[in-house]
């Protein structure tokens, strides 16, 4: 029994190690390919290296690198100039730029740029014409419809810019006012130097005081800060440093400068004063003959008459 | 405010176009400038001398034509009418406004003790005699009698 098993297992060996023999050769002739493999690409492959060193060698030369490396300095400073939010409005804008591109490179518009970059290439032919010219040109077809196009060209570039305008991102402006920050502006008034533009700046709350004379206030233009605050010895004292002697026919104008304000809210200019009280120009110069309104108003303790008559 | 006292203000405003639009501003300035106390003069000249010509003085017109602001193409502009059309309307507009005539701001301006003067020379050229104009004119002048009373002034060109 035991033989006879031997015998069985002897065979199976045999027939595995047949098997296993076989498999060996295999390997070893497939080894000997890649040697040979090898050995017949070495010179080949030198030959390869030292063509694309020489070739390198002549992109160099013809400057492909420094345009490479041009073209990364570029690309960094586009990255730089670009802040993440300008990315993602691209992002936005994205399928309206494809969509755009897609509609330039429809055939018919395609053809047409086609014939225009025709035109474009023989400019150095065309003749200039004058103002007649001009008009001769437009009794053809071709130049009206033309003409017509290029109407609707700019309606609809007028019609966007406007829109642009209308929908202007304050971020523009903020870039705009950093920008013009930069540069510290330098302080044109000098120390101790009123400000001569000052009368130009539109006053429209109350004045602030500047002096103060016996518990009353007075701006810096010497009118009274409060209306309220006047007493008729007080328009008295300041007639008297306007250096004008009240008469009867002074307080008549003062006391409708008075009245007119506080009916009004609002100091009678000259020509108001003559014409409610019927009294001419010359007269009132004549009363109060340096800047008559506003010494008839600093007088009544009203602020000073505006407007250019 | 002492500072400016000490040294009288003067100004000597030159109005040398006949425009209504040309010769309100002189007459404005100067005006301003009797009510701020700072004494006035002007000189006419050129066409300017028709704001104070007796019968041209009420029918002074507004340059339409050339007018960079006037909105109005330039050759409807320049269509006979349309001009004394604007001048009307920009009557209508002041009078409104209640400014005054140019005649009568020559009567408040003589009050106001503001100096005018017409040009000699421009007299000469457009055949004007002295009793043509307006009963306000000081004086017909010479470029140099001009500068000899403007001394001191700030000369405004308009």
């Amino acid at each position: 029994m035991n033989t006879a098993i031997d015998q069985n297992t002897a065979n199976a060996i045999l027939k595995k190690l047949d098997h296993i023999s076989l498999e060996v050769a295999r390997i070893g002739e497939r080894q000997r390919q890649t040697e040979e493999l090898i050995e017949e690409f070495t010179p080949i492959l030198k030959e390869v290296m030292a063509t694309a060193t020489d070739r390198l060698d002549q992109f160099e030369k013809k400057g492909y690198f420094a345009f490479g490396r041009e073209a990364l300095n570029v690309a960094d400073r586009v990255i730089e100039g670009f802040t993440a939010d300008d990315v993602k409005q691209l992002g936005d804008a994205i399928v309206g730029i494809l969509d755009t591109v897609r509609s330039l490179t429809h055939p018919d518009v395609l053809a047409m740029a086609g014939e225009v970059s025709q035109v474009l290439q023989h400019a150095d032919e065309t003749k200039p014409i004058g103002i007649m010219g001009m008009v001769r040109a437009t009794k053809n077809d071709d130049v009206q419809r033309g003409m017509a196009m290029m109407m609707e060209l700019l309606r609809h570039v007028g019609r966007a810019a406007s829109h642009a305008s209308k929908h202007k991102k304050p971020r523009a402006v903020v870039r705009q006012v950093s920008r013009l920050a930069l540069p510290a502006a330098p302080q044109r008034v000098a120390a101790g130097k009123p400000a001569a533009a000052a009368c130009c700046t539109p006053k429209t709350g109350p004045s602030e005081p500047a002096t103060v004379i016996d518990g009353v206030a007075f701006a810096a233009d010497g009118h009274l800060v409060d209306p309220n605050a006047w007493t008729r010895e007080l328009g008295l004292n300041v007639a008297k440093l306007q250096g004008v002697d009240l008469s009867e026919a002074h307080w008549q104008v003062i006391e409708f400068a008075r009245k007119e304000f506080l009916e009004n809210k609002a100091s009678p200019n000259i020509r108001r004063i003559t014409q409610a009280l019927g009294i001419g120009t010359k007269d009132l110069y004549a009363l109060f003959p340096r800047a008559p309104a506003r010494t008839v108003s600093k007088i009544a303790g009203i602020p000073k008459p505006v407007g250019c008559l | 405010m002492d500072a400016i006292a000490q040294t009288q203000r003067k100004v000597a405003l030159i109005c040398s176009h006949g425009g209504l639009d040309e010769v309100y501003p002189s007459l404005i300035l100067a005006n301003a400038a009797r009510q701020s106390d700072i004494d006035a003069m002007i000189f006419f000249t050129f066409w300017g001398l028709d704001a104070i010509t007796e019968a041209k003085v009420d029918h002074l017109h507004v340059n339409l034509a050339g007018n960079a602001s006037n909105t109005m193409p330039t050759i409807i502009a320049g269509l006979p009418g349309m001009e004394s059309l604007a001048a009307t309307m920009m009557e209508k507009q002041m009078r409104e406004l209640d400014l005054p005539s140019v005649r009568e701001m020559m009567g408040i301006l003589e009050e106001s003790g503001a100096d005018l003067y017409a040009c000699e020379l421009a007299m000469k050229m457009f055949k004007r005699e002295k009793n043509d104009l307006l009963p306000q004119v000081k004086d017909v002048i010479t470029a140099g009698d001009f500068y000899d009373l403007s001394v001191g002034a700030q000369i405004i060109f308009t």
